[in-house]
């Protein structure tokens, strides 16, 4: 005992010391920002170093802001169509490419290549492609007859138009998960189901979708995240315009903070930023838990039958 | 789907549709790289040496010319940022992910699981939150436009990605091998270095190039942390697009570059990106 007590003293040292550097970076550069950042939404703080505590002003002003309402309106937007849309093309690519035997990883390549683009260029091209007089997209839709419409001038093509550009940008990112996930999966239920001369649809929804519901989940989450950080594609196309018709809610607090300087008001927009995010993925993950819950306590009834 | 029935065909002309969408812009933005300004605003011009002829304009622009001083300090801030960066992410998060497979912990309630969680779950919170306090505490610091603040901060971004992956990584190599090579008469440190080390190896290989992706490719820090020395590509980029009357040839020529780097690291991913193991933890 009095041997082997000194030995467990210097593992204990050394596995703290290891993961020391982690936790030291987790609380200098996310913990105390995140407080510092707190502390700052209830204060007027200038960039200039004005500041005196104003309580939950900024937060009183936020809801009354409608600028920072339709950000917030924005984000919902380019997060439910966005997401949607890359999962539903992520899944029809993942489908598709399964089934391919030849060239696959040549086009393989081509689907995934926009994720290695830098955002701040994928941004840029899109505006390129999106110009009205010298762009090519509105000079393709006219060579075929069709009426292009102003893509990043006017609100509704605006809103679209980032959608599109997110879309372009963020499906390689699900399919590359959902195309790992379909690799995964067993083959013999599928070969079964061949063999019972099941329709390719049936394959789908009675084996495939279901199969695949546990990286559906995580895709959808981790995309939904990460889309809520939404910046780049809109500050690089429209820059939040015509108008606020597209600003979205990181633009507003980065313009807000750093232009006119009231780093404070800024602070109290991304902790409710942060607010939403953290309350949708609860509410995800109850959800999950729950539809769970119900699916083996209804297999458990099926058995008692 | 063995009969080429109409499935099929859908199928296929979906396939099609999405690789031209997919390629298309980047194409868009090499063939601009190689137009002048007039065949820009005379454009759109689709085909080089059919409907304009490709000049090298804005490549001498950025080697040789006016544009040489941003756009080369730009490069190779970018290169420093995201080598040094992933190098210390690794390296630190080799260390914590070491400890995090090899030994139990627990602070509080916090046990290994816990921790793990903790430090991936950085990266749900958005980075303006961050961000405008970093930008206060940089600025206290002198740290606004420095090459060492943005190391810190990228390393900072990068830190839960490594250690969340490397997890995997070590956790997957056997103990009874150190046990093994503990019983040959390896120290620890030996352990490590020669049975551990070469075995990890290509873990640390596809954390040190997801680091240096996202390093390279990251966007709001670099914009709010620096204003002109420590400015990396992306930013020199968008300081060209927010002109009155863009230089869309420059920008190009500058997009390729920044391109480059991380389509080597996707294309050099590709085999372990699509086996799922990258991701693979979270499924």
């Amino acid at each position: 005992m009095i041997i082997s007590k000194p030995k467990k003293t210097k593992i204990e040292w050394t596995k703290h010391l290891l993961i020391s550097p982690a936790l030291l970076f987790f609380v200098a550069l996310t913990i105390f920002p995140l407080l510092f950042t707190l502390f700052l939404s209830l204060n007027f703080w200038a960039v200039s170093g004005e500041h005196h505590w104003i309580g939950l002003g900024n937060y009183i002003k936020l809801f009354q802001d409608s600028i920072f309402l339709t950000s917030l309106r924005n984000e919902f937007i380019f997060v439910i169509f966005g997401v949607l849309f890359e999962y539903i093309f992520g899944l029809l690519l993942a489908l598709v490419l399964n089934q391919l035997t030849r060239g696959l990883r040549l086009i393989r390549l081509a689907v995934i290549l926009p994720f290695a683009a830098t955002p701040a260029v994928v941004g840029c091209i899109w505006k390129m492609l999106f110009d009205q007089s010298y762009g090519p997209i509105p000079d393709l839709l006219h060579k075929v007859g069709l009426t292009s419409p102003a893509w990043l001038t006017q609100p509704l093509p605006a809103l679209f138009s980032i959608i599109i550009v997110d879309i372009w940008e963020w499906t390689p990112f699900m399919f590359l998960i959902i195309f790992a996930g379909l690799k995964s999966l067993p083959k013999e239920p599928f070969e079964s189901a061949m063999v019972d001369g099941a329709s390719s649809w049936r394959i789908f929804w009675d084996l495939t979708f279901p199969m695949l519901m546990p990286t559906t989940i995580v895709v959808i989450l981790l995309r939904t995240i990460e889309a809520f950080k939404i910046f780049d594609i809109v500050f690089l196309t429209t820059a939040g315009g015509p108008g606020i018709a597209t600003i979205s809610t990181t633009l507003y607090a980065y313009d807000l903070g750093l232009r006119t300087g009231n780093l404070g008001y800024a602070a109290a927009m991304s902790i409710i930023l942060l607010i939403i995010v953290v309350l949708i993925l609860n509410v995800f993950l109850k959800t999950i838990e729950w539809v769970r819950r119900r699916s083996v306590l209804q297999k458990r009834e099926e058995a008692l039958k | 789907m063995k009969s080429r029935g109409l499935g099929y065909f859908i199928t296929r002309f979906f396939l099609v549709v999405w690789v031209i969408f997919a390629l298309f812009p980047l194409y868009w933005t090499l063939i601009t790289a190689f137009k002048t300004p007039i065949q820009i605003y005379k454009g759109p011009f689709y085909f080089p040496f059919i409907d304009f002829a490709p000049s090298t304009n804005s490549w001498q622009f950025i080697f040789f010319g006016d544009g040489r001083i941003d756009f080369l300090r730009g490069l190779l801030n970018s290169i420093l940022y995201a080598f040094f960066s992933a190098l210390l992410s690794v390296l630190l998060g080799s260390i914590s992910a070491y400890g995090l497979a090899r030994y139990s912990y627990k602070y509080g309630p916090f046990k290994n699981d816990n921790l793990n969680f903790l430090i991936v779950s950085q990266r749900i919170m958005p980075p303006i939150v961050a961000v405008i306090a970093l930008y206060l505490i940089f600025k206290f610091l002198h740290l606004l436009d420095s090459g060492f603040g943005m190391i810190l901060a990228y390393t900072w971004f990068n830190l839960p990605l490594a250690v969340y992956l490397l997890t995997n990584f070590f956790a997957s190599i056997p103990r009874e091998i150190e046990y093994a090579a503990a019983l040959d008469g390896y120290s620890k440190f030996d352990q490590l270095r020669k049975v551990i080390l070469p075995l990890a190896a290509p873990g640390l290989a596809s954390a040190y190039l997801l680091s240096f992706f996202f390093a390279w490719n990251e966007f709001l820090m670099a914009l709010m942390l620096t204003f002109r020395d420590a400015q990396t590509l992306p930013i020199i980029i968008t300081t060209i697009r927010t002109q009155m009357e863009p230089k869309w040839w420059i920008l190009s020529a500058i997009a390729v570059i920044a391109l480059i780097p991380p389509s080597i690291v996707v294309l050099y991913l590709d085999k372990y990106l699509i086996k799922g193991t990258l991701f693979g933890g979270v499924r």
